[in-house]
């Protein structure tokens, strides 16, 4: 059974919680610290042993102008997570499992 | 193993597919369990099979944004993904990462030491697994008294609740996570999540999703579609600026993301079998893992957090496919005796 000063207690304890998680931002923010700078690193990629190929052609656009390669980095990344997610999803349907919308149960 | 091998131009070196589709499965599991990026596995991992740190990171980046997109639209068709909240939200957690990466700049200038930064992560990730495992046990120990008395209990009214209450317009309402809230709310836990995770140098994930739950009072299966559409823009413009800085080495990215897209279909479909509170238990059960490794970094012992981290990952992973498999075996068994009754 729980009392009233049990009530009380727990929410306090509600509300330290919560102060803590202010505390916590704002500490953060006045002391987190970036560490030492990472040394120079050469954007260069090695392409004298590689053959031509669909790994070379990345390695040239590395090499030739960083932003197309930051470009080539989004659409490869989002159009492959498209694709193996239409894949992969049928890929689960043939299991058997029923995956239509589910109810949320705590 | 020869056959294995690729060589990645980027970072420079030959590595093992095997192990990239190894990583990129665990963490894809993990992920589209908990609406997580899952870096603090990928970064220690990759660094550990001899990537250095920058490549790692930015590969991390890359490939988290493709596995999001598959976790996210697996979450969306079970119902999981509050649009209009992950959107609301986006925009503060744009504003909160800018304002992050100011403050870690500035402090960058004042010279301050690195150690800090590790400090306030391990406060911080103590402070959100204590409150998700001691409302995770309020939960069970509530549950058992209802099964032992018929009264109804006047549970404290949660921070969610609370924070619902302020009603400052405009008025929004969330029809996934079925709530109604002042649009200042999710901005504002955007903003500070975004300035939390920029100072810490982390996704975000593992701040957000139980701030969707605890902050926000998303049900924990939205909390974590949601937290995923997030990761998903987040880890899109990471893998850009990372891009840019040429600090993502994208053939790696490419198998990790193969291996992470078989697993985050996994971790999401396991999520249809277990409770909210289940999800809950084995996040602030991961949340300790990680404080822990952090700590053994801080103490100097870098190789016996990342082998930690690889682990604990694993073990994880194995958790939930077992959960999955239960489930899985619990549905078949269900429908052949629906199937045997009807006959």
């Amino acid at each position: 059974m729980i009392t009233a000063s049990g009530r009380r207690w727990r929410a306090r304890a509600g509300r330290l919680t919560a102060a803590c998680f202010v505390w916590a931002c704002a500490a953060g923010t006045a002391m987190a610290a970036p560490g030492k700078p990472a040394s120079k690193l050469v954007n260069v990629a090695d392409t004298r042993d590689m053959g031509p190929g669909l790994n070379r052609w990345m390695a040239d656009i590395y090499n030739d102008n960083l932003w197309w390669y930051g470009i080539l980095v989004v659409v490869v990344m989002s159009s492959m997570g498209l694709v193996l997610g239409l894949f992969t999803d049928r890929l689960v349907g043939l299991l058997g499992i029923n995956l239509g919308r589910i109810s949320h149960h705590e | 193993m020869e056959m294995f091998t690729v060589y990645l131009p980027v970072a420079g070196m030959h590595f093992n597919v095997l192990v990239l589709l190894l990583i990129g499965f665990t963490v894809g599991v993990c992920g589209g369990f908990f609406g997580i990026g899952g870096a603090w596995i990928v970064t220690p991992a990759l660094n550990i099979f001899g990537f250095a740190m920058p490549y790692a990171i930015g590969t991390d980046l890359a490939h988290m944004g493709g596995k999001s997109i598959v976790s996210t639209m697996r979450h969306r068709k079970f119902g999981n993904v509050d649009l209009r909240l992950g959107v609301s939200m986006i925009v503060g957690t744009t504003v909160g990462m800018e304002l992050g990466a100011r403050v870690v700049m500035a402090l960058e200038r004042a010279g301050l030491a690195e150690s800090y930064i590790r400090v306030m992560y391990i406060v911080f990730l103590l402070l959100i697994g204590s409150y998700v495992l001691t409302d995770y046990l309020r939960h069970t120990r509530r549950r058992r008294y209802q099964e032992v008395e018929t009264g109804v209990h006047a549970e404290p009214e949660p921070l969610a609740k609370r924070l619902q209450h302020f009603r400052i317009p405009p008025m929004v309402h969330f029809p996934a996570s079925g709530i109604t809230c002042s649009l200042w709310l999710p901005v504002l836990v955007g903003l500070t999540t975004g300035v939390v995770a920029a100072v810490l140098g982390v996704g975000g994930g593992f701040i957000r999703m139980p701030a969707l739950i605890y902050l926000i009072g998303c049900p924990t299966a939205v909390a974590v579609g949601t937290d995923l559409f997030e990761v998903m823009i987040t880890g899109a413009y990471g893998a850009f600026t990372y891009g840019v800085k040429g600090r993502v080495d994208l053939v790696a990215a490419m198998w990790m993301l193969l291996g992470a897209s078989v697993g985050a279909q996994l971790g999401t479909v396991a999520v249809k079998y277990v409770t909210g509170y289940s999800i809950r238990l084995l996040f602030a059960i991961t949340i300790f893992i990680a404080c822990a490794s952090v700590l053994l970094k801080q103490l100097e012992l870098q190789l016996a957090s990342s082998i930690m981290i690889l682990t604990a990952g694993g073990v994880i992973s194995a958790v939930i496919i077992s959960w999955l498999i239960g489930g899985v075996r619990r549905e078949r068994s269900l429908r052949r005796e629906r199937g045997r009754l009807n006959l």
